[in-house]
Protein backbone atom coordinates (compact mmCIF):
# COMPACT_ATOMS: atom_id res chain seq x y z
CA UNK A 1 0.00 0.00 0.00
CA UNK A 2 1.26 3.43 -0.94
CA UNK A 3 0.14 6.51 0.87
CA UNK A 4 0.57 9.61 -1.25
CA UNK A 5 -0.18 13.18 -0.24
CA UNK A 6 -2.35 15.30 -2.53
CA UNK A 7 0.64 17.61 -2.95
CA UNK A 8 2.81 14.68 -4.09
CA UNK A 9 0.17 13.56 -6.63
CA UNK A 10 -0.06 17.11 -7.94
CA UNK A 11 3.73 17.41 -8.17
CA UNK A 12 3.96 14.09 -10.04
CA UNK A 13 1.23 15.15 -12.47
CA UNK A 14 2.75 18.60 -13.00
CA UNK A 15 6.12 16.98 -13.72
CA UNK A 16 4.53 14.70 -16.35
CA UNK A 17 2.72 17.64 -17.94
CA UNK A 18 5.95 19.67 -18.10
CA UNK A 19 7.78 16.78 -19.75
CA UNK A 20 5.02 16.23 -22.38
CA UNK A 21 5.26 15.08 -25.18
CA UNK A 22 8.27 13.32 -23.65
CA UNK A 23 8.27 10.97 -20.69
CA UNK A 24 9.18 12.36 -17.28
CA UNK A 25 10.65 10.32 -14.44
CA UNK A 26 11.56 10.65 -10.78
CA UNK A 27 11.73 8.99 -7.38
CA UNK A 28 9.26 8.69 -4.52
CA UNK A 29 10.93 9.32 -1.17
CA UNK A 30 9.40 8.58 2.19
CA UNK A 31 9.17 6.15 5.06
CA UNK A 32 8.33 2.48 5.01
CA UNK A 33 7.01 0.04 7.56
CA UNK A 34 7.08 -3.38 5.97
CA UNK A 35 4.84 -3.21 2.90
CA UNK A 36 3.22 0.07 3.99
CA UNK A 37 4.89 3.00 2.33
CA UNK A 38 4.26 6.65 2.89
CA UNK A 39 5.68 9.08 0.32
CA UNK A 40 6.73 12.43 1.72
CA UNK A 41 8.67 13.95 -1.15
CA UNK A 42 9.35 13.48 -4.80
CA UNK A 43 12.70 13.82 -6.51
CA UNK A 44 12.44 14.56 -10.26
CA UNK A 45 15.30 13.06 -12.28
CA UNK A 46 16.73 13.73 -15.73
CA UNK A 47 15.69 11.34 -18.48
CA UNK A 48 19.02 10.14 -19.91
CA UNK A 49 17.60 8.51 -23.04
CA UNK A 50 18.61 10.34 -26.30
CA UNK A 51 16.30 13.37 -26.65
CA UNK A 52 14.51 12.27 -29.78
CA UNK A 53 13.55 8.90 -28.23
CA UNK A 54 12.21 10.38 -25.00
CA UNK A 55 8.66 10.44 -26.35
CA UNK A 56 8.47 6.73 -25.45
CA UNK A 57 11.52 5.97 -23.30
CA UNK A 58 13.03 6.96 -19.97
CA UNK A 59 16.21 5.83 -18.29
CA UNK A 60 18.09 6.81 -15.12
CA UNK A 61 21.64 5.51 -14.82
CA UNK A 62 23.10 3.71 -11.82
CA UNK A 63 25.36 6.68 -11.05
CA UNK A 64 22.38 9.04 -11.00
CA UNK A 65 20.47 6.56 -8.80
CA UNK A 66 23.40 6.36 -6.38
CA UNK A 67 23.32 10.17 -6.07
CA UNK A 68 19.56 10.04 -5.53
CA UNK A 69 19.90 7.35 -2.85
CA UNK A 70 22.43 9.60 -1.07
CA UNK A 71 20.05 12.56 -1.30
CA UNK A 72 17.26 10.42 0.18
CA UNK A 73 19.53 9.27 3.01
CA UNK A 74 20.53 12.90 3.67
CA UNK A 75 16.84 13.72 4.16
CA UNK A 76 16.46 10.64 6.37
CA UNK A 77 14.13 9.05 3.81
CA UNK A 78 14.00 5.83 1.81
CA UNK A 79 13.51 5.37 -1.93
CA UNK A 80 9.99 3.89 -2.08
CA UNK A 81 9.70 3.64 -5.83
CA UNK A 82 9.55 5.56 -9.07
CA UNK A 83 7.12 7.61 -11.06
CA UNK A 84 7.03 8.12 -14.79
CA UNK A 85 4.57 9.46 -17.34
CA UNK A 86 2.95 7.78 -20.35
CA UNK A 87 2.21 10.47 -22.95
CA UNK A 88 -1.14 9.60 -24.60
CA UNK A 89 -0.95 6.05 -23.30
CA UNK A 90 -2.76 4.12 -20.52
CA UNK A 91 -1.38 4.34 -16.96
CA UNK A 92 -0.44 0.66 -17.02
CA UNK A 93 3.00 -0.95 -17.20
CA UNK A 94 3.98 -1.62 -20.82
CA UNK A 95 5.92 -4.66 -21.97
CA UNK A 96 9.00 -2.44 -22.01
CA UNK A 97 8.35 -1.39 -18.40
CA UNK A 98 8.15 -5.08 -17.49
CA UNK A 99 11.41 -5.91 -19.29
CA UNK A 100 13.15 -3.28 -17.18
CA UNK A 101 11.30 -3.87 -13.92
CA UNK A 102 13.64 -3.94 -10.94
CA UNK A 103 12.32 -5.45 -7.71
CA UNK A 104 8.98 -6.22 -6.03
CA UNK A 105 8.05 -3.87 -3.14
CA UNK A 106 8.98 -0.73 -5.12
CA UNK A 107 6.00 1.37 -6.25
CA UNK A 108 5.83 2.10 -9.98
CA UNK A 109 3.56 5.13 -10.26
CA UNK A 110 2.42 5.80 -13.83
CA UNK A 111 0.53 8.89 -14.98
CA UNK A 112 -1.29 9.23 -18.27
CA UNK A 113 -0.75 12.60 -19.91
CA UNK A 114 -3.40 13.17 -22.56
CA UNK A 115 -2.64 16.00 -24.97
CA UNK A 116 -0.56 17.68 -22.29
CA UNK A 117 -2.97 17.23 -19.35
CA UNK A 118 -2.54 14.62 -16.59
CA UNK A 119 -5.64 12.43 -16.40
CA UNK A 120 -4.98 9.20 -14.46
CA UNK A 121 -2.32 8.23 -11.90
CA UNK A 122 -2.02 4.60 -10.78
CA UNK A 123 0.59 2.59 -8.89
CA UNK A 124 1.91 -0.89 -9.71
CA UNK A 125 4.16 -3.46 -8.10
CA UNK A 126 6.22 -6.22 -9.68
CA UNK A 127 5.02 -9.69 -8.68
CA UNK A 128 7.22 -11.85 -6.50
CA UNK A 129 7.83 -14.26 -9.42
CA UNK A 130 8.68 -11.28 -11.68
CA UNK A 131 5.97 -12.49 -14.09
CA UNK A 132 4.07 -9.19 -14.28
CA UNK A 133 2.71 -6.21 -12.38
CA UNK A 134 -0.25 -5.97 -9.99
CA UNK A 135 -1.97 -2.71 -9.17
CA UNK A 136 -1.08 -1.28 -5.78
CA UNK A 137 -3.61 0.45 -3.57
CA UNK A 138 -2.92 4.19 -3.32
CA UNK A 139 -4.26 6.02 -0.31
CA UNK A 140 -4.51 9.77 -0.13
CA UNK A 141 -4.02 10.85 3.53
CA UNK A 142 -7.50 12.40 3.70
CA UNK A 143 -8.90 8.92 3.01
CA UNK A 144 -6.54 7.31 5.52
CA UNK A 145 -7.83 9.42 8.38
CA UNK B 1 35.07 -9.46 5.77
CA UNK B 2 33.65 -6.88 3.35
CA UNK B 3 30.19 -5.40 3.88
CA UNK B 4 27.33 -5.20 1.35
CA UNK B 5 24.55 -2.69 1.84
CA UNK B 6 21.17 -4.14 0.86
CA UNK B 7 18.60 -1.80 -0.72
CA UNK B 8 15.23 -1.61 1.07
CA UNK B 9 13.25 -3.72 -1.47
CA UNK B 10 15.65 -6.64 -1.08
CA UNK B 11 15.59 -6.72 2.73
CA UNK B 12 12.58 -9.07 2.81
CA UNK B 13 15.01 -11.68 1.41
CA UNK B 14 17.75 -11.00 4.00
CA UNK B 15 15.70 -11.30 7.21
CA UNK B 16 15.45 -7.48 7.19
CA UNK B 17 19.23 -7.09 7.48
CA UNK B 18 20.43 -3.84 5.88
CA UNK B 19 24.13 -4.75 5.90
CA UNK B 20 25.63 -8.17 5.43
CA UNK B 21 29.21 -9.34 5.95
CA UNK B 22 30.44 -11.36 3.01
CA UNK B 23 33.52 -13.50 2.38
CA UNK B 24 35.59 -13.50 -0.79
CA UNK B 25 38.41 -11.58 -2.46
CA UNK B 26 36.64 -10.55 -5.67
CA UNK B 27 33.28 -8.90 -6.34
CA UNK B 28 32.09 -12.11 -8.01
CA UNK B 29 33.07 -14.16 -4.94
CA UNK B 30 31.40 -11.87 -2.39
CA UNK B 31 28.21 -11.76 -4.46
CA UNK B 32 28.05 -15.53 -4.61
CA UNK B 33 28.65 -15.65 -0.86
CA UNK B 34 25.73 -13.22 -0.49
CA UNK B 35 23.36 -15.41 -2.52
CA UNK B 36 24.66 -18.50 -0.68
CA UNK B 37 23.70 -16.88 2.64
CA UNK B 38 20.36 -15.61 1.24
CA UNK B 39 19.32 -17.78 -1.74
CA UNK B 40 16.02 -15.89 -2.25
CA UNK B 41 18.08 -12.92 -3.50
CA UNK B 42 19.37 -14.86 -6.47
CA UNK B 43 16.44 -14.41 -8.85
CA UNK B 44 16.33 -10.67 -8.16
CA UNK B 45 20.03 -10.14 -8.86
CA UNK B 46 20.80 -12.69 -11.57
CA UNK B 47 19.08 -13.43 -14.89
CA UNK B 48 18.42 -17.02 -16.00
CA UNK B 49 21.73 -17.05 -17.91
CA UNK B 50 23.67 -16.49 -14.66
CA UNK B 51 24.68 -12.91 -15.49
CA UNK B 52 23.84 -10.00 -13.18
CA UNK B 53 20.54 -8.48 -14.34
CA UNK B 54 21.06 -5.49 -16.65
CA UNK B 55 19.56 -3.02 -14.13
CA UNK B 56 21.70 -4.23 -11.19
CA UNK B 57 24.67 -1.96 -10.46
CA UNK B 58 27.27 -2.87 -7.88
CA UNK B 59 29.38 -0.07 -6.42
CA UNK B 60 32.62 -0.76 -4.59
CA UNK B 61 33.39 2.19 -2.32
CA UNK B 62 31.20 4.38 -4.57
CA UNK B 63 32.76 3.25 -7.85
CA UNK B 64 30.76 1.21 -10.38
CA UNK B 65 32.48 -2.18 -10.71
CA UNK B 66 31.82 -2.05 -14.48
CA UNK B 67 34.34 0.83 -14.58
CA UNK B 68 36.87 -1.26 -12.66
CA UNK B 69 37.24 -4.95 -13.47
CA UNK B 70 33.67 -6.18 -13.17
CA UNK B 71 33.28 -9.44 -11.26
CA UNK B 72 37.09 -9.79 -11.15
CA UNK B 73 37.48 -6.53 -9.17
CA UNK B 74 39.51 -7.31 -6.00
CA UNK B 75 37.76 -6.79 -2.66
CA UNK B 76 39.52 -6.15 0.68
CA UNK B 77 38.15 -6.78 4.16
CA UNK B 78 37.39 -3.13 4.92
CA UNK B 79 35.58 -2.50 1.60
CA UNK B 80 31.93 -1.52 1.39
CA UNK B 81 29.71 -2.54 -1.51
CA UNK B 82 26.33 -1.17 -2.53
CA UNK B 83 23.67 -2.61 -4.81
CA UNK B 84 21.76 0.10 -6.70
CA UNK B 85 19.21 -0.35 -9.51
CA UNK B 86 19.17 1.72 -12.66
CA UNK B 87 15.68 2.25 -13.98
CA UNK B 88 14.19 2.40 -17.45
CA UNK B 89 10.84 2.00 -19.09
CA UNK B 90 8.42 3.55 -21.49
CA UNK B 91 5.60 2.79 -23.83
CA UNK B 92 5.23 0.55 -26.86
CA UNK B 93 4.92 3.39 -29.31
CA UNK B 94 6.58 4.31 -32.60
CA UNK B 95 6.83 7.71 -34.25
CA UNK B 96 5.50 6.89 -37.72
CA UNK B 97 6.60 10.29 -39.03
CA UNK B 98 10.22 9.10 -38.58
CA UNK B 99 9.39 5.90 -40.48
CA UNK B 100 7.73 7.79 -43.34
CA UNK B 101 10.72 10.14 -43.61
CA UNK B 102 12.93 7.06 -43.87
CA UNK B 103 10.77 5.51 -46.59
CA UNK B 104 10.60 8.76 -48.58
CA UNK B 105 14.41 9.16 -48.44
CA UNK B 106 14.95 5.55 -49.52
CA UNK B 107 12.51 5.84 -52.45
CA UNK B 108 13.94 9.18 -53.64
CA UNK B 109 17.58 8.15 -53.49
CA UNK B 110 17.01 4.72 -55.08
CA UNK B 111 15.07 6.23 -58.00
CA UNK B 112 17.88 8.79 -58.38
CA UNK B 113 20.39 5.90 -58.39
CA UNK B 114 18.42 4.18 -61.17
CA UNK B 115 18.09 7.34 -63.27
CA UNK B 116 21.79 8.18 -62.89
CA UNK B 117 22.77 4.51 -63.29
CA UNK B 118 24.81 4.93 -60.09
CA UNK B 119 25.31 1.62 -58.27
CA UNK B 120 27.28 3.43 -55.55
CA UNK B 121 24.22 5.48 -54.59
CA UNK B 122 22.20 2.27 -54.08
CA UNK B 123 25.15 0.95 -52.05
CA UNK B 124 25.13 4.11 -49.90
CA UNK B 125 21.39 3.69 -49.19
CA UNK B 126 22.05 0.04 -48.32
CA UNK B 127 24.80 1.04 -45.85
CA UNK B 128 22.60 3.71 -44.20
CA UNK B 129 19.76 1.18 -43.79
CA UNK B 130 22.15 -1.48 -42.44
CA UNK B 131 23.70 1.00 -39.99
CA UNK B 132 20.24 2.06 -38.81
CA UNK B 133 19.24 -1.56 -38.34
CA UNK B 134 22.31 -2.19 -36.14
CA UNK B 135 21.47 0.96 -34.13
CA UNK B 136 17.81 -0.22 -33.97
CA UNK B 137 16.46 2.96 -35.54
CA UNK B 138 15.45 4.20 -39.00
CA UNK B 139 18.65 4.78 -40.99
CA UNK B 140 17.56 8.26 -42.08
CA UNK B 141 16.39 9.20 -38.59
CA UNK B 142 18.94 12.08 -38.31
CA UNK B 143 17.21 13.74 -41.28
CA UNK B 144 13.93 13.65 -39.33
CA UNK B 145 15.18 14.23 -35.78
CA UNK B 146 17.86 16.79 -36.69
CA UNK B 147 16.14 18.79 -39.43
CA UNK B 148 12.51 18.09 -40.35
CA UNK B 149 11.02 17.70 -36.85
CA UNK B 150 12.81 20.63 -35.11
CA UNK B 151 11.79 23.00 -37.94
CA UNK B 152 8.20 21.79 -37.78
CA UNK B 153 8.25 20.65 -41.44
CA UNK B 154 7.15 17.15 -40.42
CA UNK B 155 4.91 16.66 -37.39
CA UNK B 156 5.40 13.67 -35.06
CA UNK B 157 2.84 10.88 -35.47
CA UNK B 158 3.24 8.71 -32.37
CA UNK B 159 1.17 5.50 -32.54
CA UNK B 160 0.83 2.48 -30.27
CA UNK B 161 3.07 0.07 -32.12
CA UNK B 162 6.16 -2.15 -31.75
CA UNK B 163 9.48 -0.87 -33.08
CA UNK B 164 11.08 -4.31 -33.64
CA UNK B 165 9.08 -5.29 -36.78
CA UNK B 166 9.97 -1.97 -38.44
CA UNK B 167 13.66 -2.48 -37.67
CA UNK B 168 13.40 -6.02 -39.05
CA UNK B 169 11.69 -4.69 -42.20
CA UNK B 170 14.51 -2.18 -42.75
CA UNK B 171 17.13 -4.92 -42.26
CA UNK B 172 15.27 -7.07 -44.77
CA UNK B 173 15.36 -4.17 -47.26
CA UNK B 174 19.11 -3.71 -46.67
CA UNK B 175 19.72 -7.39 -47.45
CA UNK B 176 17.75 -7.15 -50.72
CA UNK B 177 19.77 -4.02 -51.63
CA UNK B 178 23.00 -5.88 -50.85
CA UNK B 179 21.91 -8.47 -53.42
CA UNK B 180 21.06 -5.67 -55.85
CA UNK B 181 24.49 -4.02 -55.51
CA UNK B 182 26.22 -7.40 -55.88
CA UNK B 183 24.22 -8.07 -59.07
CA UNK B 184 25.05 -4.61 -60.48
CA UNK B 185 28.76 -5.13 -59.78
CA UNK B 186 28.55 -8.57 -61.40
CA UNK B 187 27.20 -6.86 -64.53
CA UNK B 188 23.66 -8.19 -64.11
CA UNK B 189 21.78 -4.88 -64.47
CA UNK B 190 18.30 -6.35 -64.97
CA UNK B 191 18.50 -8.39 -61.76
CA UNK B 192 20.25 -5.55 -59.88
CA UNK B 193 17.84 -2.76 -60.81
CA UNK B 194 14.93 -5.19 -60.47
CA UNK B 195 15.84 -5.75 -56.83
CA UNK B 196 16.29 -1.98 -56.33
CA UNK B 197 12.76 -1.43 -57.69
CA UNK B 198 11.47 -4.17 -55.38
CA UNK B 199 12.77 -2.17 -52.40
CA UNK B 200 11.28 1.03 -53.87
CA UNK B 201 7.91 -0.71 -54.35
CA UNK B 202 7.81 -2.11 -50.79
CA UNK B 203 8.83 1.25 -49.28
CA UNK B 204 6.13 2.97 -51.40
CA UNK B 205 3.51 0.40 -50.30
CA UNK B 206 4.41 1.32 -46.72
CA UNK B 207 4.54 5.10 -47.34
CA UNK B 208 1.34 5.44 -49.37
CA UNK B 209 -0.82 2.50 -48.26
CA UNK B 210 0.43 1.96 -44.71
CA UNK B 211 1.29 -1.69 -45.21
CA UNK B 212 4.74 -2.79 -43.98
CA UNK B 213 5.49 -6.10 -45.73
CA UNK B 214 8.61 -6.74 -43.64
CA UNK B 215 6.55 -6.21 -40.46
CA UNK B 216 4.00 -8.77 -41.70
CA UNK B 217 6.87 -11.25 -42.22
CA UNK B 218 8.09 -10.47 -38.69
CA UNK B 219 4.64 -11.18 -37.20
CA UNK B 220 4.32 -14.43 -39.17
CA UNK B 221 7.71 -15.57 -37.87
CA UNK B 222 6.60 -14.59 -34.35
CA UNK B 223 3.48 -16.74 -34.81
CA UNK B 224 5.80 -19.64 -35.68
CA UNK B 225 7.60 -18.90 -32.39
CA UNK B 226 10.95 -18.30 -34.07
CA UNK B 227 13.43 -17.26 -31.34
CA UNK B 228 13.86 -13.49 -31.14
CA UNK B 229 10.49 -12.77 -32.78
CA UNK B 230 8.34 -12.07 -29.72
CA UNK B 231 6.03 -9.15 -30.47
CA UNK B 232 2.39 -9.53 -31.53
CA UNK B 233 0.62 -6.93 -33.68
CA UNK B 234 -1.06 -4.08 -31.73
CA UNK B 235 -4.63 -5.00 -30.73
CA UNK B 236 -7.12 -4.74 -33.59
CA UNK B 237 -4.45 -4.30 -36.26
CA UNK B 238 -3.90 -6.63 -39.24
CA UNK B 239 -0.24 -7.84 -39.15
CA UNK B 240 1.86 -5.28 -41.01
CA UNK B 241 -0.83 -2.58 -41.30
CA UNK B 242 -0.23 0.82 -39.71
CA UNK B 243 -2.13 1.02 -36.39
CA UNK B 244 -4.96 3.54 -36.22
CA UNK B 245 -4.27 6.76 -34.28
CA UNK B 246 -5.11 6.79 -30.59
Amino acid sequence: MLSLSQAAVEAIQAHGEAAYPNEGVGLLLGRANGTEKSAEAILPLANSWPADEQYHRYRVSGDEMLRAEREAARQGLDVLGFFHSHPDHPAEPSRFDHEWATWPWYSYVITTIERGRATVTRSWQLREDRGGFDEETVVLPAQAL
Amino acid sequence: MATIRIPTPLRPYTNSQAEISVAGDTVGAVLSDLTRQHPALRQHLYADNGELRAFVNVFLNEEDIRHIRGAETPVRAQDRLMIVPSIAGGTETVDHAALRTNQAAIITLLIAAFVANAWWLAAAVMLIMAYGTLRRQPGFRPLYAGLLKPRGWVRPDVLRDNSEPHIFAQGFGAVVLLGAVAALLANLPVLGWGLVWLVVALAALNLFVGFCAGCAVYYWLARLRLPGFVKAPPAGTFPGMRPRGS
